[in-house]
């Protein structure tokens, strides 16, 4: 599915990914953990195609070369990135914008768009499903949402656009308990063989809802160590900096 | 034209004159403007909109007045019931209130009834007086409340071309009573003309005055609109403005509020592309105690687009418990665009609640990612972005049918782009 070769990326001549090796089957959830500002947010941007990174070496999605491919069309190939901190869009309706969104995908993957109606009765029921407030859907993207409320309409997004290759930057981050749960079922129950998921976290917490079949190290721009969920549980406990 | 562009006197014998008092004033004012010239930016009023350099570039010579002519057919607003005014090249040439009582309202030309504004340092406002032969009155007597709203539509025709309009419009409320008005103008002319208005607003205890005002077709017009307002005790007035079509438009809106607990409400839109220059500004005067103001103005500046806010709020030493705010904010989608604030407040009472504030950038580079990354392109981004940042002022027309009509104006523009 996603195949990363030696992977730089440099921003305001700072280097942050310095050789990055990465292969994500069909159907395999990563996890990958890190110290802050060792380069995950840097990977997860850079995967989703944004501008301002110089880049070397080789990023293939479906065996085919990303490196020209700008982001709206790597987003309608089927990589979704759910941010670690989702933007604010003031006077944008969340239900317009998704609609727009979701049609937008569809006529580029030349698919029917979705009528009002149909598209209104997907959202309900997502929104139920992951326990959002239905109210949140009617106001301005993200304004004054709460910050489990942003990481819940990212989930949202995905479930609606329904892409293959899927990035949560630290979407726990922030999330109570039952939050923690609801989302990870959202994430379970997307799983499939044909779906693969990049999954950015601090706490071994997540990976016991969602289970990984990969965890890797990330550090200072590299991947530093990689093995099964346990290395997760390692970590926990002794810290990033025994590990070498 | 050169840089002392004159006007004959002799034109002045083109007018129906009323009398003698109304043909001296009118030379005097016309002595006034050729003293001047159009206002520069060594004017402090007009000094980011060089209005003497943007028509001495726009124009080589200015025919002051034309031939009575009649308009294209016009597209009528279908949308929503209402009253209608149709105004040609500033004559008013007929109404029908369909949905009111007749008897409340009294309207005429401005032939009938000569009426000025005086206001010294405006040369524009000089040319006006001086010439003006066109323009509307209208009154709503005492305790009338309108069913429907008027639209104005305010129409130029095909054959303009280096000409100069002036005309005059006077509308008073009277006390107790509600109009709720959307002038607009609609331009079939594909040429250079200018177009100078003075307008004077009366509106007298706790009457309520509602006005839209839509520039939207893309043109070749320059607009001077002053707008001289005086508001009585527990008054109301509202009025949003979205402008977009114009080459050159500017509203210069001054209010006196003279009686107690009036509310005074400007809200504009604006969306500048291609080398159009728009300004708005506002002058609210707060002279007794109780009043409240608010202006708000956003700001969409695209290509080569200018676009300028000068905003004051003056509160006299008595008027104790002002309320007034003003906000501008501009959001510049190109490198070449510019906008120019200017907020000020002038405050000699000290028991008041003043706030201004001016904010102007680019499109937030992470948000266009943001929208990207869900499968937009990058004009769409950005368009649902300018879309969003002007809604923010037009979600706050109360009337439905209105408000959509508005907006689907605006998402021309913005599809155009
Ligand atoms: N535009 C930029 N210019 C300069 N440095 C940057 C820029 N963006 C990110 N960095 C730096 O790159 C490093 C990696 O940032 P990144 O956001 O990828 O870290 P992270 O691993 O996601 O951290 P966290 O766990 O705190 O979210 C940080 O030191 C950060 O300051
Ligand atoms: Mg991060």
């Amino acid at each position: 599915m996603l195949v990363i070769k030696n992977l730089k990326a440099s921003i305001n001549n700072r280097e942050i990914l310095k050789g990055l090796n990465l292969k994500i089957n069909p159907g395999e959830v990563h996890a990958i953990m890190g110290p802050n500002g060792s380069g995950k947010s840097t990977l997860a941007n850079v995967l989703s195609g944004k501008n301002g990174y110089k880049i070397s070496g080789e990023v293939k999605y479906l065996g085919e070369s990303l490196n020209d491919i700008p982001v709206e069309e790597r987003a309608q190939k089927g990589i979704f990135l759910a941010f670690q901190y989702p933007l604010e869009i003031p006077g944008v309706n969340t239900n317009n914008f998704l609609k727009t969104s979701l049609n937008t995908i569809k006529k580029a993957r030349g698919e029917k768009e979705i009528d009002t109606i149909a598209f209104l009765k997907l959202v309900k029921d997502k929104a139920k499903e992951l326990g959002i407030d239905e109210k949140i859907l009617s106001r301005q993207l993200n304004v004054g949402f709460s910050g489990g409320e942003k990481k819940k309409n990212e989930i949202l997004q995905m479930k609606i656009l329904d892409p293959n290759l899927i990035i949560l930057d630290e979407t726990d981050s922030g999330l109570d308990i039952d939050a923690l749960k609801i989302i990870s079922d959202g994430v379970n129950s997307s799983r499939s063989e044909k779906k693969s998921f990049l999954v950015i976290t601090h706490y071994q917490r997540l990976l016991e809802y969602i289970k990984p079949d990969h965890v890797h190290v990330l550090s200072d721009g590299k991947i530093i160590k990689s093995g099964s969920s346990d290395l997760a549980l390692e970590l926990e406990k002794k810290g990033y900096k025994k590990l070498n | 034209m050169n840089e002392n562009f004159k006007i004959s006197p002799s034109e002045i014998n083109k007018i129906k004159i009323l009398n003698q008092k109304d043909k001296n004033f009118r030379l005097e004012n016309l002595k006034l403007f050729n003293q001047q010239g159009f206002p520069s930016r060594s004017q402090e009023d007009w000094k980011f909109s060089d209005i003497n350099q943007i028509f001495s570039k726009n124009f080589k010579n200015l025919e002051s007045f034309k031939n009575e002519i009649k308009p294209k057919s016009i597209n009528f607003i279908k949308e929503f019931d209402h009253n209608h005014i149709l105004m040609v090249n500033g004559k008013l040439e007929n109404s029908e209130f369909k949905f009111e009582d007749k008897n409340k309202i009294k309207i005429k030309s401005y032939n009938e009834s000569n009426f000025s504004i005086n206001k010294e340092e405006n040369s524009l406002i000089n040319l006006n007086n001086a010439l003006s032969n066109n323009g509307l009155f209208l009154e709503v007597v005492d305790n009338y409340r309108f069913e429907k709203a008027i639209i104005i539509y305010n129409i130029f025709t095909d054959d303009l071309k280096d000409n100069l309009l002036n005309n005059k419009n006077k509308i008073i409320l009277g006390k107790n009573s509600e109009l709720h008005i959307v002038e607009y103008n609609i331009n079939q002319s594909k040429n250079k003309f200018i177009y100078n208005t003075t307008e004077n607003v009366i509106l007298n205890e706790n009457a309520s005055l509602k006005t839209i005002n839509l520039q939207a077709n893309q043109n070749e017009g320059f607009f001077y609109k002053f707008s001289k307002g005086k508001m009585k005790s527990n008054s109301n007035y509202a009025s949003f403005i979205f402008s977009s079509g114009p080459k050159f438009n500017k509203i210069d809106a001054e209010f006196d509020l003279e009686g107690e607990n009036c509310d005074c409400n400007i809200k504009s839109a604006l969306f500048i592309n291609k080398d159009k220059h728009q300004e708005i500004k506002t002058k609210i005067n707060h002279l007794v105690p109780n009043c409240k103001s608010y202006q708000k103005i956003k700001s969409v500046v695209d290509a080569e687009g200018k676009g300028v806010y000068q905003g004051k709020i003056y509160v006299k030493d008595i008027a104790q418990k002002t309320n007034a705010y003003q906000l501008s904010k501009a959001l510049l989608l190109s490198e070449n665009s510019e906008f120019n604030s200017k907020p000020e407040l002038e405050i000699y009472a000290d028991d008041v609640k003043c706030s201004h504030g001016s904010t102007s950038g680019s499109v937030d580079e992470n948000s266009i990612h943001y929208l990207m990354t869900r499968g937009l392109s990058k004009k769409q981004a950005i368009r649902l972005l300018v879309n969003g940042f002007l809604n923010e002022i037009i979600g706050d027309i109360k009337s439905n049918s209105i408000r959509k009509f508005i907006e689907n104006k605006i998402e021309i523009q913005i599809h155009g782009y």
